[in-house]
């Protein structure tokens, strides 16, 4: 008998190494015929799949964690993401913000129970821990990002969330190992670095990633714009009610506008040029803001190894030249990411065809806005089984736009080894509501002259 | 008789053969009928254990994770110790065989050193990587904690070749002493405090004298260095040398006070107790000597379990040693600081010109080379001066267990590598001009000179000439902290440092 079994184990190991050996040969001849063409498709680019509407499948109950309008807006955009999609949970720090967004869903004839809607810093455990929840979409201000990612990734949920996914290298380590640890059991993460979800920018990436502007030699990346939002400080608020109230103008929760509109642009730059970059220099500073304790306006020189630089601006005045994209210059050409590669005469070689509209008229928009693209991958993603995950590549480039802001607040060259091993960690050590005993000066590089 | 005494000597003689002989039919054997079945037959545990005569691996296997674990699965030895197939298996197994009956035919094992065996740069010679993972999938369990996060992110990411060893060194073998965390009661038994100095020694002329350490019990001897002239570095006639020893150049040197021995552990501790800070921010911002901060708990066992006291304090890093200089000084109110390279090869030299202060050279006791390994050398007058190699059985010794050099001092060379306060560069005698006064090494550069070899050195890295430097990054692969530590090394375990103390004005 046991004489058997071996031969039955050598034999099955043989008989597995011959249909191995098969594969192996039928994937070189595919290669082979592909590497005639010399074209790379969509799959081989880890391109994610443009949809018309997520499939049908089970239905997802979703739980949106931080009401604001962005994650209202999310909350939105993944329930008209296709069939069967429903939010049925609510988390925010404040409760007027829960019941507006409750509200708006009311007024779409979609109830959220009461008792699945909760209020505090500790809400978004509650919340996880509802049994029947599949997908939580994540949208608080990034200083929390981390841990709620975490938390999901513990209770098994499939995750949205929203860029930039920490505001410090401590959050950036984590995010990282909580997207390997939902790796590791099968958790699909979507981010919202939603132009790796336009199919202008795919089909763009897809000629450049096939050679089309030949090797590509510098780049530069911005985001110009006017002023934003910000809220003056009302009576009775104390310290942290405040600050929540007025993130988007405190780096601790926001991590500055370079992270939090910025970060989109040196994301596209990071995919095309297939990696992050070695070191940055910069500078910024803080001319006409007049809450919290940021900049308007950065600028960036990104090395990224080979003799590749690329030029990062951003800056938020009103009355500027004004505008945002990226642009990739290469030996054979240029191109501005979006939709459109020029030779280097300036004649364009290859533009992007838009969609018509339902009277045939030229459109400059895609039918399908990213922002809802995003939610119909990962409700793909989670109803056929093809697997995506995010966090990863979103929180390199977090954290390259960490490394930039590091270098214009302190003046100095800042490497990604030296940042991705940074114990920075903003914010207070205990988050709760009361007085905030920190300073919030405003970040000086270098040192002073002496008289 | 007389047949019997040429049989041996024919044998001595031929051992290399033999050996060669008999590694070549057991590699032979395994290559030849490498068939499943004696793969298998030479690969259980049972089989292992039939040659393998130190019960006590089999013991703590079986008390270790890797035996004793809530999943009730047995790891067995091969899964570690051999890499997985399609990794080189067969000929792993073939070279380890052969160590084996070598080892069985040639060797005592009652004489084996197991514990140095199990330290991290033995064992990593026959623990697999490979089969680590093959085991080991997933890096990232839903358990692990933010440490662990850190850690395999920097596996991940580190271009250091890194083992799973290096943290998880008691998964195979259960050891109660291995600790991988932050070792948070290091240093804070409470010393009888009977009778602690109010005040340092008053050092009126230039001789030795007993320094107190004011606020402690502890002292240490300083040993007075007259001022001269010597010829630093090795002529290029020295046998073993390297480079970077030359050119010999002619050095004078001012008078100084040197210790006698390595900063022992009972002196480090107490800079350690006086100084220790909870983080690293609040070391580096704190660059105010009046208020100096010093090193953050350290991570595992600095001392490796062999006792503190008077045996050299290691693991430390040059900065850490630095600032205990500063320390000193302020304590004591003398200059302390580390030895310039010049000064620390003047004084291990003690005016000799030869290798080694003591008789002889480094052909002679160096144990590199096949003869010398099966032959062995004439090494007693080594041994008495310096621990090394082979008489250190791969630890430190307390000073005790050697004679001085002839300015008194002990430990220059071997027992561990002393820093010094210079950059290295492998060229930095050539810069020098003859008859250079206190020469201080480079103006810039990256690592520090480290001096006169350690326990685990060869004999030619003895010789009162030999340099070497720290390697800040290798020495610092294990530490899983993000960012590593900036006062203790994970990955250096035979570095420590001896202080000198500069002579003041109003000294006769």
């Amino acid at each position: 008998m046991e004489n058997n079994t071996d031969k039955s184990g050598i034999n099955r190991r043989r008989f597995l190494g011959s249909t191995a050996l098969a594969g192996i040969g039928l994937l070189g001849a595919s290669a082979l015929i592909s590497g005639c063409k010399d074209v790379k498709d969509a799959k081989a680019l880890g391109l994610p799949p443009i949809l018309k509407g997520a499939p049908k499948g089970k239905k997802l109950r979703a739980g949106l964690i931080g009401c604001g309008n962005r994650g209202t807006g999310a909350a939105l955009n993944f329930i008209s993401a296709g069939p069967d999609l429903h939010i049925v949970a609510l988390s925010d720090v404040f409760q007027d913000r829960i019941d507006a967004t409750r509200e708006r869903f009311s007024k779409l004839k979609m109830e959220i129970p009461a008792e699945n809607c909760f209020s505090g810093f500790d809400g978004y455990k509650k919340l996880m821990a509802l049994p029947d929840l599949d997908v939580v979409l994540l949208a608080t201000p990034p200083q929390f990002r981390p841990e709620h990612f975490k938390e999901a990734v513990l209770q098994n949920k499939h995750v949205f969330m929203e860029k930039p996914v920490a505001v410090d290298p401590v959050g950036i380590r984590s995010v990282i190992a909580s997207a390997k640890k939902a790796q590791a059991v099968g958790l699909n993460v979507v981010t919202g670095t939603q132009r790796r979800h336009q199919q202008d920018y795919i089909e763009t990436y897809q000629q450049i990633a096939n050679g089309a502007i030949g090797k590509l030699v510098s780049a530069r990346a911005f985001w110009n714009q006017n002023h934003v939002w910000f809220r003056t400080r009302e009576e009775g608020w104390d310290d942290m009610t405040y600050m929540l109230r007025n993130w988007n103008n405190f780096v601790w929760l926001c991590g500055d506008h370079i992270l939090d509109t910025h970060v989109h642009n040196i994301d596209v730059i990071n995919w095309f040029l297939g990696k992050q970059p070695e070191s940055a220099i910069g500078y910024g500073g803080r001319a006409r803001r007049l809450t919290g304790d940021q900049y308007d306006f950065f600028s960036i020189d990104f090395d990224y190894g080979g003799g590749i630089f690329s030029h990062s601006m951003c800056r938020q005045i009103d009355n500027c030249a004004n505008g945002t994209g990226e642009f990739i210059m290469g030996t054979e050409g240029y191109t501005n990411c979006a939709n459109t590669i020029w030779n280097l005469d300036g004649a364009v070689k290859w533009q992007f065809k838009y969609p018509k509209d339902e009277n045939d008229n030229e459109t400059n928009h895609l039918k399908i806005p990213a922002y809802v693209q995003e939610h119909m991958h990962l409700v793909y993603a989670i109803r056929t089984g093809e697997y995506v995950n995010q966090a990863e590549e979103t929180a390199l480039s977090t954290l390259t736009a960490i490394m930039a802001r590091t270098a214009a607040y302190t003046g100095k060259k800042v490497t990604w080894e030296e940042i991705y091993k940074s114990d920075m960690d903003l914010g207070p050590k205990e988050i709760a509501f009361g007085p905030v005993d920190m300073q919030f000066e405003v970040p000086v590089p270098g040192t002073a002259h002496k008289a | 008789m007389k047949f019997w005494k040429s049989f041996h000597s024919i044998l001595s003689v031929k051992r290399f053969l033999l050996l060669a002989i008999l590694a070549g039919i057991s590699a032979g054997i395994i290559f030849v009928i490498a068939g499943n079945k004696t793969v298998k037959y030479t690969s259980t545990d049972k089989y292992c254990a039939s040659c393998h005569v130190h019960p006590h691996a089999e013991q703590s296997w079986k008390l270790s994770k890797h035996y004793d674990n809530d999943a009730g699965i047995i790891i067995h030895c091969v899964d570690c110790h051999l890499p997985p197939e399609g990794h080189g298996m067969l000929f792993a197994k073939a070279k380890h065989g052969a160590t084996d009956v070598y080892g069985i035919l040639f060797k005592d094992s009652s004489e084996f050193n197991w514990l140095a065996k199990r330290k991290l740069e033995k064992a990593r010679k026959f623990v697999y990587v490979e089969s680590c993972v093959k085991c080991h999938q997933n890096l990232f369990p839903k358990t692990l904690t933010v440490e662990g996060e850190n850690a395999h992110l920097s596996f991940l990411t580190s271009k250091a070749e890194v083992s799973c060893l290096n943290c998880h060194l008691d998964v195979g073998h259960f050891d109660p002493n291995f600790k991988h965390e932050h070792n948070k009661n290091f240093g804070v038994t409470a010393t009888q405090s009977t009778q602690l100095f109010t005040e340092s020694t008053f050092v009126t002329n230039f001789v030795n004298f007993t320094e107190k350490i004011p606020g402690t019990n502890v002292t240490f001897e300083m040993v007075a260095i007259p001022g001269g002239q010597f010829l630093m570095g090795s002529p290029k006639n020295e046998k073993l040398r390297k480079p970077d020893e030359g050119p010999v150049h002619s050095v004078k040197l001012s008078r100084f006070f040197m210790a006698k021995i390595e900063v022992s552990w009972d002196e480090y501790l107490e800079f350690f107790k006086a100084t220790s800070s909870q983080g690293r921010k609040e070391a580096e911002e704190n660059k105010n000597v009046d208020a100096i901060s010093g090193p953050t708990p350290p991570w595992g066992a600095p001392d490796q379990g062999w006792g503190k006291g008077t045996r050299p304090a290691i693991t430390m890093t040059w900065k850490a040693a630095n600032t205990y200089c500063q320390w000193l000084t302020k304590v004591t109110g003398k200059k302390y600081r580390l030895p310039t390279e010049a000064e620390w090869e003047y004084a291990a030299r003690g005016g000799s010109k030869a290798p080694y202060f003591f008789e002889g050279d480094a052909r002679q006791y160096t144990s590199a080379g096949f003869f010398k390994k099966i032959l062995g050398a004439d090494t007693a007058t080594i041994q008495s001066y310096a621990v090394y190699k082979e008489n250190s059985q791969s630890q430190a010794m307390e000073p005790a267990s050697v004679k001085a050099n002839p300015f008194g001092l002990k430990n220059m060379l071997g027992n561990v590598y002393e820093f010094c306060s210079d950059f290295y560069s492998p060229v930095a005698y050539q810069a020098y001009q003859k008859g250079v006064v206190n020469p201080k090494g480079p103006k810039k550069g990256q690592e520090h000179v480290i001096r006169g070899g350690s326990y685990k050195s060869d004999a030619k890295d003895l010789r009162s000439a030999a340099r070497d430097f720290t390697k800040t990054k290798a020495w610092l692969v294990t530490d899983p902290q993000m960012p590593k530590s900036v006062w203790w090394y994970s990955d250096s375990n035979d570095v420590g440092f001896r202080v000198v103390c500069e002579v003041d004005k109003n000294i006769k």
